[in-house]
């Protein structure tokens, strides 16, 4: 009877595989949806498998889950049916309808509720500014970037320009620029990448407040600044450079990086995220360098962009520890380590930064040392300087780069477009706090 | 006595199209009931906090500038897809329906741009309009002593160029179906038409257009469709509604509103109000359809 010992054989190894499952199952299982594509999922994937590696009581499962808008989106149905993963990566943008889901534990008192001590001074401070609220961390920082100026250098040298002297004001940048055109080493000069967050940094990086109640972090905020004579002079600013040609209006997100990188334009601002990128794939010397000031204006700080942690609620004791071990375990040298050189992201501690230092990695390329020479050098104690907060973020964006689009395209002119903007975002701040009263 | 139309039990009818009613019920008229009671509301993302604010959706929805711009790009971007789609498609498919060698070589390679998904048309069209690296604008500027095309600052440009994208990914797909129709128009009514005198223009336009209509309005409705919403991808490929809303159709905003923005009770009222357009669009049409098509020969 072979049939009868086959049939016997495979039910023996079904009970076997149920067996070895069920002790699998003893693990931890940790979800963790993320917004990270491209080769940036790599660096995810090999992180994640270096912790279970190290942790064979938890099993951690990185999903990606699209676009950061769809992974909230989705993150928001999963909660209110109940079937929310363990970890939730959402952008900067998200931080204050995080803060107002009544969805998540603040990840300051995950130690405490495991019964920990955590020295939160060991991660570098600006970045943790921007999840704090009043002093006190809400989601692990993960992700995060700012803003720089990207130019090229070999532009610069063939139009007879030092290229080690690149613009440190706004009016620097428009002189250099008429050089370059009038020489015609270019047809445009500068284009930036996520237009309404460039503008977002200028306001953090002048000390100006974007929004009342402390740029929201004192309050929810009520009212924006965007018309004020800061906001206008900003946007002027631009739209003279765009009739100048210098200035090309490149798109959103990282559209405008192709003609940088093809040598079409000579300067980009960008977040830092793009640096790796953009070196891998252009032929000449990248030179980086801060923001550009308005000369007379005092100084502020860059503003942390990217994307944070959040832990939801509703987790049993296990499974929030597994989620701890997991955001220590990014707090790692070495895993720091790892994120910072795959994707150009900051690495979240100071003792990452020490070895990477010790390892010579910023006088390799120097160019990975400008954004944190921007954070670290510049103010950290005014809200100004930390950057806006406020429930509407992604909306105000929305308005905020029709608004820039219409100023730089001349459809309408720099103080319209501001009013505008100002009017727009207010209703949407007031329907906002409407449901909160 | 009367033959029973279903025999067996007098159940057995009902229970047979209860699973077709149930995916309907489940999948279409509950959501709808949602969406109609969701759009009085104005709540929190996560629905921690909401408010009945009646109709106050709607009014906000007609208030706003944004809101009657993208009506009127809705209306521009959808005519262009569907008249000038269509009459182009008719024309190449009159070419492509001739007795010449290679046809079928012709038929596919007219046809395939159909088979291309949103993202990589929208990709294709992006990258040709690139505005420092794209080759339209190089070829542009060559041909008009340096004009500089940017259609991520000109509205209209990026208008036109999202149009031109749209109707050229549903050539293929409108173009199968004309070859088709002329295909089944009978060959003696062409013949003697020619014997009788008709030049090409009179036997187009007494003979192949009218027997065409069923496959004209046909393709006017799903045409319609495609241009309300299935352009969304394309859309979020090439532009995100920008540069200054100037691409943002109807069905785009929604997403935004409700996806991104996260403001239900909005997006719901929204989206009502979308339905009640192509309702009235699609009621239009089918009387219009059924009076004038000829389905009989």
């Amino acid at each position: 009877m072979k049939a009868k010992r086959i049939f016997i054989a495979m039910v023996f190894s079904v009970f076997a595989l149920l067996a070895v499952t069920s002790v699998f199952a003893e693990k931890v299982q940790v979800v963790w949806w993320h917004a990270m594509s491209g080769s940036r999922l790599k660096v995810v994937k090999s992180i994640v498998n270096e912790f279970n590696a190290d942790h064979p009581d938890i099993n951690l499962k990185a999903l990606f889950t699209g676009s950061y808008a769809e992974t909230l989106t989705k993150f928001i149905s999963a909660y209110r049916t109940g079937n929310a993963p363990n970890l939730v990566q959402v952008y900067e943008v998200g931080t204050q309808t995080m803060l107002d889901s009544g969805a998540i534990v603040p990840v300051y008192k995950l130690p405490e509720m495991l019964g920990e001590k955590w020295d939160w001074a060991k991660y570098i401070i600006p970045i943790l500014n921007y999840y704090s609220v009043n002093g006190k961390l809400y989601s692990m920082p993960f992700n995060s970037s700012t803003a720089m100026l990207y130019y090229n250098k070999d532009i610069l040298r063939r139009a007879g320009l030092d290229p080690n002297a690149p613009p440190s004001t706004w009016g620097d940048l428009e002189s250099m620029g008429s050089k370059l055109i009038q020489r015609g080493s270019v047809r445009s000069v500068l284009s930036f990448g996520w237009p309404g967050w460039i503008f977002e940094q200028m306001f953090a990086t002048h000390n100006q407040l974007l929004a009342d109640k402390d740029n929201g972090r004192s309050g929810r905020a009520t009212s924006m600044y965007v018309n004020g004579n800061f906001g206008v002079k900003v946007i002027d600013t631009w739209a003279r450079l765009a009739r100048e040609k210098i200035f090309l209006y490149g798109g959103p997100e990282y559209s405008a990086n192709q003609a940088f990188i093809s040598g079409r334009i000579s300067m980009l601002m960008q977040s830092t995220s793009s640096l790796a990128g953009i070196e891998k794939a252009s032929r000449f010397k990248v030179g980086t360098t801060f923001l550009p000031h308005f000369a007379g204006y005092p100084s502020g700080n860059s503003v942390i962009g990217g994307g944070s942690l959040w832990v939801p609620k509703g987790q049993n004791t296990k499974e929030l520890r597994g989620v701890w071990e997991y955001l220590k375990f990014l707090g790692k040298t070495k895993t720091a380590i790892e994120w910072h050189k795959g994707t150009g992201y900051f690495p979240t501690t100071t003792s990452a930064m020490k070895v990477l230092m010790d390892q010579e990695w910023f006088s390799k390329d120097q160019n990975f040392l400008t954004a944190f020479m921007q954070i670290l050098s510049g103010r950290r104690d005014t809200a100004a300087a930390t950057g806006v907060r406020i429930g509407p973020f992604v909306k105000y964006r929305e308005l905020e780069r029709a608004a820039i689009e219409k100023a730089v395209s001349g459809v309408s002119s720099p103080r319209r477009a501001m009013d505008t903007l100002e009017r727009q975002a207010n209703s949407q701040l007031t329907s906002y706090n409407r449901l909160f009263r | 006595m009367q033959e029973e139309r279903f025999p067996g039990h007098k159940l057995l009818p009902y229970l047979l199209i209860l699973p077709s009613a149930l995916v309907i019920i489940i999948f279409l008229v509950i959501p709808f009931a949602q969406t109609i009671f969701e759009s009085f509301f104005q709540a929190t993302p996560f629905g921690t906090h909401k408010v009945f604010v009646g109709i106050a959706n709607y009014i906000q929805l007609f208030e706003d500038m944004d809101y009657l711009h993208s009506v009127i790009i809705t209306l521009i971007f959808s005519a262009f897809v569907i008249f000038v789609g269509l009459t182009i498609s008719i024309l190449i498919a009159m070419l492509a329906n001739q007795k010449i060698k290679g046809i079928g070589f012709y038929q596919i390679a007219l046809i395939w741009t159909y088979a291309l998904s949103p993202a990589v048309a929208g990709t294709i069209w992006a990258m040709m309009f690139a505005p420092a690296t794209g080759i339209m604008p190089y070829i542009i500027s060559k041909l008009t002593n340096g004009y500089a095309l940017n259609w991520m600052t000109n509205s209209s440009a990026a208008l036109f160029i999202v149009s031109a994208a749209a109707t050229w990914k549903m050539l293929g797909y409108n173009i199968v179906f004309f070859i088709a129709g002329l295909q089944n128009i009978p060959q003696e009514l062409l013949e003697s038409a020619s014997v009788d005198g008709a030049g090409p223009w009179s036997s187009f336009f007494r003979i192949k257009f009218p027997m065409l209509s069923p496959t004209v309005t046909f393709l006017l409705f799903v045409n319609m469709l495609y241009a309300f919403f299935q352009v969304f991808g394309l859309i979020d490929i090439m532009t995100k509604g920008g540069p200054g809303n100037g691409t943002q159709i109807l069905v785009y905003k929604l997403y935004q509103d409700g996806f991104v923005n996260l403001k239900t009770g909005f997006a719901s009222a929204q989206s009502l109000v979308i339905f009640v357009a192509i309702a009235i669009l699609a009621l239009f049409q089918l009387r219009i359809a059924t009076k004038r098509a000829v389905y009989e020969r």
